[in-house]
């Protein structure tokens, strides 16, 4: 039987490499791409915890679904205010748009 | 009712005190009846608290000295740790202060009526009256020497109110200021020497600070020290040399204020507080006569000054610190009787001639004698009063003054020595001289203003009312000292007993002394007539007999020249050094350089804000591992 | 035989991928049968250890490759392998939801969004000053993550496959309120979506 620490390793480093991405990547949409590994990683995490700690309710999966779900309604919305900033800036790219500076 | 119901005294009067001071736009006649009404409250309510005061007389015996009549918790911290009870005592000192305080005040109230009317401010005058009595009589009737601070300040207030009540003339300012500060410097004495009473004997209350120094609680040399600080506040507020500036100039005032305040009550503040600390003054002789010898020379230089003033009120203020003097000279020598007899008449008389000078000023709108003159004509019963009050100061037997002021003299030679007894008794001739020339130069001769004249009147009788009765009290106050006057005025054992506490201290009449006294108030009075009955020209060779002296008198030794010099040298050098100080220091580095460096700082650190999210979002992953971090450790 | 002409960047990527791929997986496979042999893993492990494998190289994939077309490709192998895991986890129709929504659908709309952006590849040399640090603390985060996980000590009960029916009781009556706000959250996000990034009126005009 595998143990439960692999699969809690396993999506840590997921996590921390999209964590990576998202701080590292210039392009909006990759920084989607790593916004999405670390909700895998997430669900990795939930999923493992149900299965082996919560056999009879799961809801570690339940929250996986839910996790799924709002993942591909944030990836959704995400894309709309990427292309929205892209037409009125045109870029994509986050470190250009600094309007918060001082 | 009785003596729990000292406490009202004040009250009612600080009740008054706010209702006009915030309605008097509202109330008929601006309030000044309220005002008046509260204080005939408080006579009755004083009167009972003196007759109560009787029942403490047992078989021609005063037991005990005094009561703590009312009181209650004023100050807790820490539930017990320090307390201070609003305390009061009633004994002979207190009753007469009362007396005095309210009878002077309700006259000085009714004279008022006339003098000030159609004032401007009419009515703040009488909510100021109102304060100045009420914090007057807390002053005398308080056990407690945190308290009496309190009121000692409270009237301080009302007299600069007062003397500032025209402040639209720059010398009404400037004087009510002066007054103010002089006083204060003695204020600030007063203050160390309760701090340093408190910090032996551990507690504010009088009576428990006079019973631990009778048994040698406090240090020899610590005592003097703390009882002359405490003497400091006496000579600010009762205008002993060299802090006697302040009075004079304090003449500003409307003139019933002068006779009220600068002359019969506040004044007297200082011979109160000594005279309330004796016991522990005699503890220390050295203290003692630094009182005696403050009041002999400040009794002496202002008689001097006042033969020379020219301003008919100037002239009573002179004679008012010259009398205090005497008083403090009676203090000095421990001889608390004499002294609060003296305060007694003395109130009587001089209020009466500040009203009469009032009366004077009120018709001519004159005030400098040599504008004067002749008056007697056309204000008979002003003049009649007026010499009546001149003479009870003269001390001419019967008059109020005469008693009590021979009964200082004899103190000075029985307790003193010959020389202290030889400058009052000159000083007494003094007194006389200058009485004298005032009379003879306001009420007769001919007029040197013949337009003040022609216009001069009698003034009304609200205004002459007062007048009367208070020459009255001049010419009889000084009778209560004889047990059968007393008993007359159905007070069993005699007032004589209120004043005279201790039996050693019993009024003693001496024939030859008293003839000495009375033939020397009349030597006075002729030299007095010699120089100034009649004709102008031989006031005038008084003056070039001796030009120097003259001019010395005149400019009042120069005092007040050297302290504005002071004032100018040390206290403005030291005030600019203090100005360079805060620009410099405070101001540009303190309050600029913190803001500048705030911003020289904001000017650099808002480049951290680069607006670039990825930035933000890192350093919220480093705070992410920190946080971390510091649950591993201390898990 | 006539040689095919293909584009010679999906010939570099077929040829290139092939050739890392096998370079690192067969000496992985190689010793991974070699612990299976031995009877040191069981089966499962060996599948676990695979696709573990592969997640890591294609996220690795996802976050360095410059080039964003491949980036967001290698999120696909990624999705498709976290269903695998999901599978060894006995949850049969989370890893069926995980292909669909995220093989299909959020990699589509990735895509879509890389081509109406233009995107450029990722330009590697101006790219990101702070990537240095974002290095670092992806690092210390994966460390603090990992130690954590390991030190626990989890008392694991027994594993059984998720039936299908027992999810679906779960789902629509315990959760069944959740899920209901849940499909909301979709629909105002599609909503908002198409509201933000429709091109206003007088854009139009002067488009």
């Amino acid at each position: 039987m595998i143990p439960l620490e692999n699969f809690l390793v396993l999506s840590g480093i997921l996590f921390a490499i999209g964590f990576y991405g998202v701080l590292a990547r210039r392009s909006a949409i990759l920084i989607l791409v790593s916004v999405e590994l670390m909700l895998a990683a997430v669900s990795i995490n939930f999923v493992a915890f149900a299965s082996y700690l919560d056999p009879d309710f799961f809801t570690g999966i339940i929250f996986s679904i839910f996790v799924i779900v709002v993942a591909a309604a944030e990836v959704g919305l995400a894309l709309g205010i990427v292309l929205r900033a892209y037409r009125e800036r045109a870029t994509a790219n986050v470190d250009e748009a600094n309007n918060l500076k001082w | 009712m009785g003596m729990e119901q000292v406490g009202l005294l004040p009250a009612i009067l600080a009740g008054a005190f706010v209702v006009v001071a915030l309605f008097n736009a509202f109330l008929p006649r601006r309030g000044d009846w309220l005002v008046i009404l509260a204080m005939l409250a408080v006579i009755v309510i004083g009167f009972l608290v003196i007759k109560d005061f009787q029942t403490y007389f047992h078989d021609g015996e005063f037991m005990p000295r005094g009561e703590n009549a009312y009181s209650f918790e004023w100050v807790n911290i820490g539930d017990g740790l320090f307390v201070i009870d609003f305390s009061t005592w009633v004994d002979s000192i207190t009753v007469v202060m009362i007396t005095v305080v309210s009878i002077v005040a309700l006259m000085v109230m009714v004279y008022s009526v006339g003098y000030m009317h159609g004032e401007q401010r009419y009515g703040w005058y009488y909510a100021v009256l109102a304060l100045f009595t009420a914090a007057m009589l807390t002053l005398v009737i308080s056990g407690n020497l945190l308290i009496t601070y309190f009121a000692w300040e409270g009237v301080g207030l009302a007299s600069f109110l007062l003397i500032g009540f025209y402040w639209e003339r720059q010398s009404a300012a400037e004087a009510a200021k002066k007054a103010f500060i002089t006083t204060r410097i003695g204020d600030v004495g007063f203050l160390i020497g309760i701090i340093l009473l408190w910090r032996e004997a551990g507690t504010f209350d009088i009576q428990q600070i006079i019973h631990f120094a009778e048994e040698g609680g406090f240090g020899e040399t610590y005592l003097t020290v703390t009882m002359l600080f405490l003497f400091m506040g006496a000579v600010g507020k009762s205008a002993q040399f060299p802090l006697h500036v302040w009075l004079p100039d304090a003449m500003e005032g409307p003139t019933p204020v002068s006779a009220l305040i600068h002359a019969a009550t506040m004044v007297v503040a200082g011979v109160y507080l000594v005279a309330r600390m004796m016991p522990v003054f005699d503890q220390v002789l050295i203290a003692r006569d630094v009182v005696l010898y403050t009041g002999l020379i400040t009794a002496a230089m202002a008689a001097t000054m006042g033969l020379v003033a020219s301003d008919i009120k100037r002239v009573l203020a002179f004679s008012t610190v010259s009398q205090l003097g005497f008083m403090f000279v009676a203090l000095g020598l421990g001889s608390v009787s004499a002294a609060m007899f003296h305060l007694f008449t003395h109130a009587f008389f001089k209020a009466l001639l500040f009203l009469g000078s009032g009366s004077v000023i009120h018709a001519t709108e004159r005030q400098e004698v040599e504008y004067l003159g002749g008056l007697r004509k056309k204000q008979p019963i002003t003049a009649a009063t007026f010499i009546i009050g001149s003479l009870a100061l003269a001390g001419i037997i019967p008059l109020a003054g005469f008693w009590s002021k021979d009964e200082i003299l004899h103190t000075s030679l029985n307790e003193g020595s010959l020389p202290v007894y030889v400058v009052l008794a000159t000083t007494a001739v003094l007194t006389a001289i200058y009485t004298t020339r005032l009379v003879l130069l306001t009420f007769f001769g001919e007029p040197r203003d013949h337009h003040a004249y022609d216009h001069a009147h009698e003034s009304p009788r609200i205004m002459t009312m007062p007048l009367l009765i208070l020459s009255v009290l001049a010419v009889v106050a000084g009778f209560v000292v004889f047990t059968p006057v007393g008993k007359a005025l159905g007070f069993s054992g005699g007032i004589t007993e209120l004043v005279f506490v201790e039996e050693p201290e019993k009024f003693h009449f001496d024939g030859a002394f008293a003839l000495g006294a009375t033939l020397s108030a009349l030597f006075g009075i002729g030299i007095g007539l010699a120089y100034w009955w009649g004709r102008a020209e031989r006031a005038e060779r008084a003056r070039s007999w001796a030009p120097e002296l003259h001019a010395l008198l005149v400019n009042r030794y120069y005092m007040d020249d050297l302290y504005q010099a002071i004032i100018n040298r040390v206290v403005l050098g030291a005030a600019a050094v203090i100005a360079l100080f805060d620009k410099r220091v405070v101001n540009e580095s303190g309050i600029d350089g913190g803001a500048q460096s705030v911003s020289w700082f904001g000017f650099r650190l808002k480049f951290l804000q680069t607006g670039k999210i990825p930035n933000y979002a890192l350093a919220m992953a480093v705070g992410v591992v920190a946080l971390a971090l510091v649950a591993f450790r201390t898990s | 035989m006539q040689r095919i002409a293909l584009p010679s960047q999906i010939d570099r990527v077929i040829v290139g991928g092939s050739l890392v791929a096998g370079a690192v997986l067969v000496p992985v496979l190689v010793v991974l049968i070699a612990l299976l042999g031995a009877d040191r893993i069981s089966g499962p492990e060996l599948v676990w250890w695979l696709l573990a494998l592969i997640i890591v190289a294609a996220a690795l994939g996802a976050v360095l490759l410059r080039n964003v077309v491949r980036a967001a490709l290698c999120l696909v192998i990624v999705a498709l392998g976290i269903a695998g895991m999901f599978l060894l986890l006995a949850s049969e129709f989370l890893a069926l939801v995980q292909v669909l929504v995220y093989g299909g659908g959020v990699t589509i709309l990735l895509l879509f969004g890389l081509m109406l952006t233009n995107a450029q590849d990722d330009p590697v040399v101006q790219d990101g000053s702070q990537k240095p640090f974002a290095f670092g603390v992806g690092i210390a985060l994966g460390a603090v993550i990992v130690i954590a996980m390991t030190d626990a000590t989890w008392n694991t009960g027994t594993r059984s496959v998720v039936a299908f029916r027992a999810l679906g009781d779960r789902l629509y009556r315990d959760f069944g309120v959740p899920f209901e706000v849940a499909s909301l959250v979709l629909l105002v996000a599609l909503v908002g979506a198409i509201a933000i990034s429709r091109r206003d009126r007088d854009e139009e005009e002067v488009a």
